[in-house]
């Protein structure tokens, strides 16, 4: 295919198609709803990919576990309060060990919020959000081609670690367009191999502490300690392959900018400024790989849609004290980056133009805004 | 003679409490299914939380123990990805009126070919015996020591919102009419819920004033009669089914196991 222009929100399906996903089900919301509609298209178009606009997003997120279970590449997407209303299945999926992505296309919470602009307060939802413990993976692309890219790479996770996994975008991201070649993008999809329901056996699928017979280990802190660390072992190796970051842009300089996402496209003109550290994958949080590059910077600034989320993680993991620039409400522009970046004595003096990368990609704010 | 092989015999006793009206369900549900052509290679078991969601451990098929209330958006999805299996769901009734509510009256309204079981003990049973969805007006439970305060939820009426849809009000006591229900409810092509009156003693019965499980059962017997034939609607502690106008439900074709590349 030749290069065209692609939503956000439209490329995340496509990934999904990709890789084999062949159950959707969701609920409208803004700024997620083009995903929603995308697939009730595919699915006209396509007889074999099931689509579902549910009651609400706690059917659309149990339906999803429902149609893993029974074999298909299932997903569904959502903003903010859907997403919460998701957390449930989330904890119920990770309890069974059930294979399925959430994409979570981020507004301004909490509550209904600002729902039409972007934000990045979601990221302790995503790890978090469900009751008891549990290990998420958890992917955040920052271009259209990224969003195609993370969600393949969201499915075959899921699968390797049967898991639910979460695809996190933004407003901005999900509806910007750009100028992308999808094709050009090469990842290898991983197959199905959890057995399907009615295969001939008799499991149980508990979302309820049981033995492996079946029996309720409801009291039993042995048997719960042995189920959690044999699962939280097997996630643990699957994430390790799914390490994705980047470092780059100014490596000389003195200080770190980390953003993920579109803050770091929005960050895109202080490049000759900065080094960056962009983690791709939030959660399990890049420990070993942030930790080594962040030993080489005198300072590090978090720069993000929330007030401190991933600047706290940053904290716990480097031990030390990180600048933050929060950008809430939905600001989330090149002004506010650098007021932010003023306020803390890190402003450049000439500001430069001087960003590495394509026109599209440093124009990425406008296209959003427009 | 073949119940057996339909139960995980092996776990018996069950958690159930001595007197529980949901092992009269579940022995009906497996001494019909091979009349009906169900085994454990065609049929999925969906259970709701609380004491009838037990159920799909006790049975020798696949078994999908959901959260509170989310046994009808995990069995559409079963259904809708594998036409070809029979969906059985067995919850009670607080998960499927009360917390599951939402999802009932959608269900009801999409009319998925699946089948709805309802072990309706008028009570939140494994949480203690507090007031649910369908606990009659006035009755003393732990969360209403004056009374239940409102009305119950009309679940015939709920069902019958959808003229396609199937009805079956039974209770343990009447093994007979239950089987009929079951049956019919299995083969029906739609939406199908047997709404099945049954005894909680040790977290209701008692506290109504029950001295034991065998007079709740006589309760049943007294009080519920059958309703007329060809019933359109049922009165309250009439026993019988109510259809609708059944639709051949189009069977998509199968999206066969296991996807992906």
């Amino acid at each position: 295919m030749t290069k065209r222009l692609v939503q956000g929100n439209e490329a995340v399906l496509l990934g999904a198609v990709h890789a084999g996903a062949t159950y959707f089900c969701g609920y409208p919301i803004s700024p997620s709803s083009e995903i929603l509609a995308q697939a009730s298209h595919y699915a006209a178009a396509h007889p074999e990919f099931r689509f579902l606009q549910a009651e609400d997003e706690i059917a659309s997120a149990n339906a999803i576990m429902g149609a893993s279970l029974a074999g298909a590449k299932s997903f569904t997407a959502t903003s903010g309060p859907g997403f919460s209303l998701m957390q449930e299945a989330i904890g119920y999926g990770h309890k069974i060990g059930i294979p399925a992505v959430i994409i979570n296309v981020m507004r301004v919470g909490p509550g209904t919020g600002m729902p039409t602009m972007p934000g990045q307060g979601d990221l302790n939802q995503t790890r978090y959000g469900s009751t008891g413990d549990y290990t998420s993976l958890v992917f955040y692309p920052s271009t259209v081609a990224e969003c195609y890219e993370y969600s393949i790479q969201a499915f075959n996770a899921a699968e390797e670690s049967r898991t639910p996994v979460i695809l996190l975008s933004d407003a901005f991201l999900g509806h910007l367009n750009e100028v992308a070649d999808l094709d050009a993008v090469k990842v290898k999809v991983v197959p199905r191999t959890m057995e399907p329901l009615a295969s001939g056996g008799t499991r149980l699928f508990s979302g309820v502490a049981t033995y492996a017979d079946g029996e309720p280990a409801t009291a039993d802190a042995d048997e719960y300690i042995r189920q959690y660390e044999e699962a939280k072992k097997h996630r643990l190796e699957v994430a390790e392959r799914y390490a994705f970051y980047e470092y780059g842009w100014n490596k000389e300089s003195e200080t770190l900018v980390i953003a993920f996402g579109i803050t770091r496209r929005i960050a895109q003109p202080l490049a000759a400024h900065f080094a960056l550290f962009r983690p791709i994958r939030i959660w399990p949080a890049l420990d070993k790989e942030l930790v080594e590059v962040a030993g080489r910077y005198k300072k590090i600034v978090v720069i993000e849609g929330s007030d401190g989320q991933y600047a706290n993680v940053v904290e716990r993991m480097l031990l030390r004290r990180v600048e933050r620039v929060p950008l809430l409400g939905g600001r989330m522009s090149l002004e506010a980056i650098r007021e932010g970046l003023d306020r803390l004595g890190l402003l450049p003096s000439e500001p430069s133009k001087a960003g590495a990368e394509s026109p599209a990609q440093a124009d990425a704010k406008a296209s959003a805004v427009g | 003679m073949a119940i057996k092989d339909k139960l995980k015999t092996d776990l018996f006793p069950t958690i159930w409490c001595p007197g529980c009206g949901i092992g009269l369900i579940m022995q009906q549900l497996a001494s019909v299914m091979d009349e009906v052509g169900l085994d454990k290679d065609n049929t999925v078991l969906v259970t709701g939380i609380g004491c009838t969601g037990r159920m799909g451990a006790y049975m020798n098929f696949e078994s999908v123990y959901t959260l509170h209330g989310r046994t009808l958006p995990v069995a559409e999805a079963i259904k809708t990805v594998r036409p070809e299996l029979n969906v059985i769901v067995v919850s009670g009734d607080g998960d499927m009126a009360s917390i599951g509510g939402n999802h009932l009256i959608h269900s009801i309204r999409r009319n998925p070919n699946i089948t709805v079981l309802c072990n309706n003990n008028e009570i939140y049973g494994l949480t203690g015996g507090q007031t649910g969805p369908t606990t009659p007006q006035g009755t003393t439970t732990l969360s209403s020591p004056a009374g239940a305060a409102y009305s119950p939820i009309n679940l015939q009426g709920l069902v019958n919102t959808n003229p396609n849809a199937f009805y079956a009000k039974t209770t343990v006591y009447h093994q007979g009419p239950m089987r009929k229900a079951i049956k019919e409810a299995i083969e029906w092509p739609g939406f199908s819920f047997i709404d099945i009156a049954s005894q909680c003693i040790e977290n209701n019965g008692r506290r109504i004033g029950f001295a034991s499980a065998y007079e709740m059962l006589e309760h049943y017997k007294t009080e519920y009669k059958p309703g007329p034939r060809d019933a359109t609607h049922l009165e309250p502690h009439q026993l019988g089914i109510v259809k609708g106008e059944p639709v051949t439900v189009a069977a998509a074709a199968p999206s066969g196991k296991g996807q992906g590349e």
